[in-house]
């Protein structure tokens, strides 16, 4: 029992490097004025705290009752002191309202020139976009440091919300509108990036990460992001496809076998190569094949599935999946196909990826 | 005839005895019987939501999660939210303790309108019927805030949507017909001498209360049936896919709720205000200013909803408005806490149960409220909203606050409601174990919170090193699960073998204590005249009697005029 507290205690001190007691590791701009202005709330409510748990204590000792019938007297109203509590802490009140709002100005004004990422939210993982390179993230956000960013952003379907904790920003991503964020990070390194609006089921599951590069380093990552499958071969692209785009697949579709909220990847080419899935209308994807019907070739099934899902859905599930059509180049599109039919090759039986992007052999 | 009656004991009528059998319950039109019935359900229903609670702090002690499913999780916190806020602690004080507590203190025979109080309760059986016929068909996983656009979609959000909403709406009902009668029975009912400035402090927090109930409530009705409407006919008035907005919904969903965490809180401190002054047998000091605190809080209390939505797109001008008229609220609760101080001061403090709640109250207020600050203000909210340290401030308000409240005012009012005198030894371990588990519980939860834990997660798998909190915040919810069962067991135990309670075991002056305990069926023979209902100084202890009575030689109100 102690131990397990104690390497609790040691695992909360080891990876909380540079947080304080309240506030975990300042990494942007505005950090430092937002815990300003937190510890100034804090210290005026330690004030109040203790004085008011000083005076109760005091009072619960020097006035606890000895005998049944106590004669007690002492003022019933002294309008002096009680307009005085009343008129202090609104006074103080004002104050904090009026750091707090400063900051908060602080917050929502983008520099200009600031660098833009279009931001995707969708059940249940994030899409990054950088315009000026053409390259695209899935569950990660490659950012210079030093430079401000600003994130413009939207939702696919649900509410969500983007937080960085150690950059202390935050702001809804609504379905139907653009709302938009911004900081700059003052320190190389990964940082966790989290939806706190609740989005349904694997809304715990919506995290990325935000890479923190040096400036000078961050033009070239772009730009091999940006044509990293442009020049593979199509043996190359099942690799890529699962290490790159799985991500965006991962929420509902399993690469172990297990059951979730869409067909699992294991086995899927098979299954749709025979045709043998059965959809809600009743049909069969079998009848769906060969010339002058819909899909003709299996490969084409696939591709519309990922361009319009709702058109067919398999018997089974609730037809959740969102619609890629814009988000997936036809390369990619390729990619994905090959990877369901080179599956065994990238995932062994426990679902962990066997490769990297280029191809070797992971360890 | 007459032989029979000489026989038989003398029989004491009271409430409790005066007509018997379930109908003369379930249909009774006397506010007693109807308070005593809304208590009965709402504590359990306050068990039952305390089951989920604790499988949610079961499922958080391992990053990964150890009891649930990440669908039985959300439907964890769904259930355990709704229930606790609709079925709960809106209906808690006001419903249970203000029907039992309010027209005796006013002297009255009943509230205005019985039998608009019976269908009440009533309806809050039918609000609880649609909740469970939510969680059997399909379950509910949207949270107790409903948000669209995930509530109105069909394979988003589960199949227990519809029922929910529409319990939710009925409970909205029940709750209105509360406030009326409320209002009604206050302006029309009080007795000779009793001013408004007269009233006990109860009457007046009870009363704001009422005034929010019958404005904000409506509100969340309508909202609720185009929530229904939206997710059955697609009128698109909140989906975005059909040009309507889904922040909208938040703006109404607010525009109630805000105010609703008023219903819960105000008539807890009416309670605190009550035991306060009678445990420490002093005058309640500045009883006008925590009279116009209330009415101050419930009127601000509309004006501040927007401050649940600094970081829903909302423009900066409105947060910066929003985020001014908050601090405005954070005044009359200040003006309250330092009043009850001063109350205490030069009194002569009992650390009995009730006592022990109405200090920890003090506490965990304070706690609450200062908390507040850091959520109103508008730079620092950005980072803390929707985190744990929410999580953690609106438990200390709405569960250390608003239900220590009730529960310290249900032990108040025991020996009236039961006519028992509860095991007061065990009453105090367990009171001590609810205030040491409470804390533990939640004030981990404002570190969680401001370090980096979204809120309403199923687990934390990339978070380990926030284990430690979870395990210590478990570890207390379990402590103060503990000192409720042994809460239950010795109220429960004093009911069958509790020793007899006096009119007035605790010396308190406002009206009920006049009465016998438990009292007769009508309450009073005739309307009694009142005085001041903080000056004690004309009650004596009773050693016979375990209690106080009026001190021979002293005039009651009414008389000493004539």
């Amino acid at each position: 029992m102690l131990w397990t507290v104690t390497s609790l205690l040691t695992a909360a001190t080891q990876i909380e490097s540079g947080g304080t007691f309240w506030m975990p590791e300042q990494a942007s701009t505005v950090a430092q004025s937002v815990d300003f202005t937190f510890d100034v709330i804090t210290w005026i409510s330690y004030f109040f705290f203790f004085g008011i748990v000083g005076v109760l204590i005091l009072f619960m000792v020097k006035y606890r009752r000895k005998t049944h019938s106590p004669t007690t007297e002492g003022p019933t109203h002294n309008t002096t002191i009680e307009i005085v509590w009343t008129v202090v802490p609104l006074l103080l009140v004002t104050v904090i309202f009026v750091v707090g709002m400063r900051g908060y100005l602080n917050l929502v004004e983008s520099p200009e020139g600031s660098y833009e990422v279009s931001v995707t939210a969708q059940t249940w993982f994030w899409t990054f976009d950088h315009p000026e390179y053409g390259a695209t993230q899935v569950g990660e956000l490659t950012v210079p440091v030093g430079k401000p960013v600003r994130l413009l952003m939207t939702s696919q379907d649900f509410l969500h919300s983007l937080w960085i904790p150690s950059f202390r920003v935050k702001m809804d991503v609504i379905p139907g509108r653009y709302t938009t964020l911004w900081f700059e990070a003052t320190k190389v390194g990964d940082y966790r990036l989290l939806c706190t609006e609740y989005c349904g089921r694997d809304h715990s599951n919506m995290q990325a990460i935000v890479h923190v590069i040096p400036a000078d380093e961050f033009k070239e990552r772009m730009v091999k992001l940006a044509s990293e499958y442009v020049d593979m071969s199509i043996d190359e692209l099942p690799a890529y496809a699962i290490n790159r785009l799985y991500n965006r697949c991962q929420s509902c579709h399993t690469k172990d076998g297990s059951e979730s909220i869409g067909p699992t990847f294991v086995g899927l080419w098979d299954r749709v190569k025979s045709g043998d899935v059965g959809f809600t209308s009743g049909e069969k994807l079998s009848s769906l094949y060969g010339e002058g019907t819909e899909y003709v070739v299996p490969e084409n099934y696939i591709r519309l599935s990922l361009l319009n899902p709702q058109k067919h859905i398999v018997k089974g599930f609730l037809g959740a999946m969102p619609s890629f059509q814009g988000q997936l180049k036809e390369k990619q599109i390729t990619a994905i196909i090959e990877m369901f039919k080179h599956f065994d090759d990238l995932v062994d039986a426990d679902g962990n990826i066997k490769v990297n992007t280029d191809g070797t052999p992971r360890d | 005839m007459a032989m029979s009656t000489t026989q038989e004991q003398p029989v004491t009528d009271n409430y409790l005895n005066h007509t018997k059998g379930i109908f003369s319950w379930l249909f009774t039109l006397d506010h007693k019987r109807i308070g005593v019935m809304y208590l009965i359900c709402v504590l359990s229903a306050f068990f039952f939501a305390g089951v989920y609670a604790m499988l949610i702090r079961f499922q958080l002690l391992t990053p990964e999660g150890t009891l649930l499913t990440q669908d039985q999780y959300n439907q964890a916190f769904t259930i355990h939210g709704a229930v606790m806020v609709f079925l709960v602690i809106i209906p808690g004080v006001p419903a249970a303790l203000g029907n039992f507590i309010l027209p005796i203190m006013l002297g009255a025979k009943d509230v205005a309108f019985p039998k608009l109080n019976l269908f009440s309760w009533w309806l809050w059986i039918f609000g609880l019927i649609f909740f469970l016929v939510a969680i059997l068909s399909g379950g509910i996983d949207t949270g107790w805030t409903f948000y669209t656009p995930y509530s109105i979609d069909k394979t988003g959000a589960m199949g227990g949507v519809i029922p929910a909403l529409i319990g939710a709406f009925i409970l909205g009902f029940s709750s209105i017909f509360t406030g009326l009668n409320f209002v009604v029975t206050i302006h029309r009912l009080r007795p000779k001498g009793m001013t408004w400035f007269r009233m006990p402090l109860f009457l007046w927090a009870t009363y704001a209360t009422a005034i929010i109930q019958v404005l904000a409530t409506p509100v969340i009705g309508i909202t609720l049936m185009l929530l229904v409407v939206e997710r059955t006919l697609g009128i698109g008035i909140f989906d975005p896919a059909m040009g309507g907005d889904p922040v909208l919904y938040q703006h109404f969903f607010w525009f109630y709720s805000h105010p609703a965490v008023y219903i819960m809180i105000l008539p807890a401190m009416g309670i605190i205000s009550e035991l306060i002054a009678v445990h420490s047998h002093r005058h309640i000091f500045g009883y006008k200013f925590i009279a116009y605190s209330s009415i101050a809080i419930a009127m601000f209390g509309f004006l501040v909803w927007g401050h649940h939505m600094f970081t829903s797109g909302q423009s900066p001008l409105m947060n910066t408005i929003f985020s001014l008229i908050t601090f405005s609220v954070s005044i009359p609760s200040a003006v309250k806490v330092f009043n009850w101080l001063a109350t205490l001061y030069k009194g002569s403090i009992s650390l009995n149960t009730p006592m022990i709640y109405a200090l920890s109250f003090i506490f965990i207020f304070t706690i609450g409220g200062l908390t507040g600050l850091h959520l109103g203000t508008l730079a620092t909210d950005v980072h803390l909203h929707d985190t744990y340290f929410v999580v953690a401030h609106f438990h200390y308000v709405m569960m250390g606050s608003a239900l220590i409240g009730f529960i310290g005012g249900i032990h108040h009012w025991w020996p009236k409601i039961t006519g028992k005198i509860y095991n007061e030894f065990w009453g105090r371990i367990a009171a001590v174990m609810v205030f040491i588990g409470f804390n533990m519980t939640f004030f981990t939860q404002f570190m969680l919170g401001s370090k980096g834990m979204p809120r309403r997660y199923a687990q934390y798998a990339n978070m380990p090193e926030f284990q430690i909190y979870h395990v210590i915040s478990t570890i207390g919810s379990v402590i103060m699960a503990l000192g409720f069962v042994i809460t239950a067991i010795y109220l429960l135990h004093s009911i069958f073998a509790g020793r007899r309670a006096p009119a007035n075991p605790w010396g308190g002056r406002s009206l009920e204590w006049q009465c016998s305990s438990p009292p007769p069926w009508d309450n009073f023979a005739e309307q009694p005249t009142v005085g001041d209902c903080y000056d004690y100084s004309v009650l004596e202890w009773d050693e016979i009697e375990q209690g106080y009575h009026w001190k021979s030689g002293v005039a009651h109100p009414g008389e000493e005029t004539e």
